[in-house]
C-alpha cells in the first residue's frame, strides 16, 4: 500500500480525534495532506515518544479520542513503550504504527531486523488483545471502520504495511513552540480543562 | 504503631506532590526511592504509571501536561542521565513543562561505586543543559518540592528535585 493512499484514507475516515505525529515521513505525509495543526501535535523527531505523549494526553482527558502515528524506526527505538500502554490500556487511544522497514526520514536506512520483525504478534505478546494489521487499501476499506472507529474497551495497535515512500519529498511538518499554543488552546476549547493556566 | 523514616519521608513528599496538584507519576526504581514508588502506587489521590525507561516518561509526564494534568517523573540519576534529548527536544523546543525527581547519587555519602560516573557528571549535565535543580537532603525542605513544581509550571520549562540519602535512607 503507497503512503499517501494509505494516510489520504486516514484523513477521510477522521472524525474528532486528536492525532500526535511521529518523526519522519508518517509525520510529513500527515501534515502534507491535512495541513492540521490545531487538532494535531507535530511531534518531531522525539525519537519513539509519540505515543507516550498521546497516552498522558488520553490519560489526562478521558472524553476525548486520540490518534497516535509512529513509524516502525522509532518504535524499534523503544518497544518496551508498548508493555506501558497495555498496562494503561486507554480504550480512547489507537496506536497506528507505520510499517516501511526504513528509517524513512533519514536516507531510508534499514531497521533492523527489518524483513522478519512481526509487529502485530510483538503487540499481541505483550498481552494487547485489539491488534489490528492492513497490507493494502482494498482492507482498509474493508475493515477499518469496523475494526478502529467503533467504542472500544481497551487500547487498540493497527500495524499499517506501506510502501517505502520514494516519490515526492513532503514539506515539514511544523515545530516549536507555535504548535504548543495551537494545539493547546484547541484542547482547551474542545474539552473544558485548563492547559496553560497557573498551577497553583 | 510509630511510622519508620523511610514512611513518614515518603509519605510526606506524596502529601507535597498532591498538594502541588499532581496525579500522574511515571516512575522507575531506584532503591532509595522504593518506599516511595510504594506509598504513592498505593495513594489514590494519584496515577501511579511504571515505564519500561525514563524517556517514556518524559514523553507521558509531558502529554499529560497538554490534557491539563499536573505530572511528575521519578527516577534514579542514573536514569535521568539517559534523558539529555528527549528533554532538550520535547520539553524546551516546544516549552513544555515537566517536573523530574531524581536520586542525588555519586554525593558524599553514597556507598555504591557503581554511582561513581553520577558523581562526576549528573551536575555537570544538569548545568549544560541549562537545567534548574535543587538538592533536598533534609525532612524540614520538602516543602520545595511545590516551589520547583510550580517554578517549572510558571515558566514552562523543565525544573528537577534531586533527593539525597541522608533524607531517603
Amino acid at each position: 500500500m503507497k503512503l499517501e493512499d494509505c494516510f489520504r484514507f486516514l484523513a477521510a475516515r477522521r472524525t474528532d480525534q486528536l492525532v500526535i505525529t511521529s518523526a519522519g515521513q508518517s509525520g510529513n505525509a500527515w501534515w502534507d495532506i491535512t495541513r492540521d495543526s490545531d487538532a494535531t501535535f507535530h511531534l518531531s523527531a522525539s525519537m519513539s515518544l509519540s505515543t507516550m505523549f498521546a497516552s498522558g494526553l488520553a490519560l489526562a482527558l478521558p472524553q476525548a479520542r486520540f490518534w497516535a502515528f509512529m513509524g516502525d524506526g522509532a518504535f524499534c527505538m523503544n518497544p518496551g513503550a508498548l508493555m506501558v500502554e497495555r498496562q494503561m490500556n486507554l480504550p480512547n487511544l489507537t496506536h497506528l504504527l507505520v510499517s516501511n522497514r526504513h528509517y524513512g526520514a533519514t536516507s531510508n536506512a534499514p531497521v533492523p531486523n527489518k524483513d522478519h520483525n512481526d509487529y502485530a504478534a510483538i503487540a499481541r505478546g505483550m498481552g494487547l488483545e485489539r491488534v489490528f494489521a492492513f497490507d493494502s487499501l482494498a482492507a482498509m476499506e474493508q475493515q477499518f471502520d469496523a475494526a478502529v472507529l467503533g467504542n472500544a474497551k481497551g487500547h487498540t495497535f493497527v500495524v499499517l504495511e506501506v510502501e517505502t515512500h520514494t516519490g515526492r519529498r513532503f514539506e515539514q511538518a511544523p515545530d516549536g513552540t507555535e504548535l504548543k499554543y495551537r494545539f493547546g488552546r484547541h484542547v482547551e476549547k474542545l474539552t473544558g480543562c485548563d492547559v496553560f493556566g497557573y498551577r497553583v | 504503631m510509630a511510622e519508620s523514616k523511610k514512611t513518614e519521608i515518603a509519605r510526606r513528599i506524596a502529601d507535597e506532590l498532591a498538594s502541588s496538584h499532581v496525579k500522574l507519576v511515571a516512575s522507575l526504581p531506584d532503591n532509595w526511592i522504593a518506599e516511595l514508588i510504594d506509598t504513592i502506587d498505593r495513594d489514590s489521590r494519584f496515577s501511579h504509571i511504571p515505564v519500561n525507561r525514563e524517556e517514556s516518561a518524559v514523553g507521558l509526564c509531558s502529554g499529560a501536561y497538554m490534557g491539563g494534568m499536573g505530572a511528575c517523573a521519578l527516577m534514579g540519576a542514573s536514569g535521568f542521565m539517559t534523558l539529555v534529548y528527549a528533554i532538550t527536544k520535547i520539553n524546551y523546543t516546544y516549552e513544555i513543562p515537566i517536573f523530574v525527581m531524581i536520586t542525588w547519587r555519586g554525593a558524599f555519602g553514597d556507598p555504591h561505586r557503581h554511582h561513581s560516573s553520577n558523581g562526576l557528571y549528573l551536575k555537570p549535565v544538569l548545568d549544560a543543559i541549562s537545567l534548574p535543580y535543587t538538592v533536598i537532603d533534609k525532612p524540614e525542605d520538602i516543602g520545595k518540592i511545590g516551589t520547583v513544581y510550580h517554578h517549572a509550571m510558571h515558566y514552562m520549562r523543565p525544573a528537577v528535585v534531586a533527593l539525597t540519602r541522608d533524607l531517603l535512607q
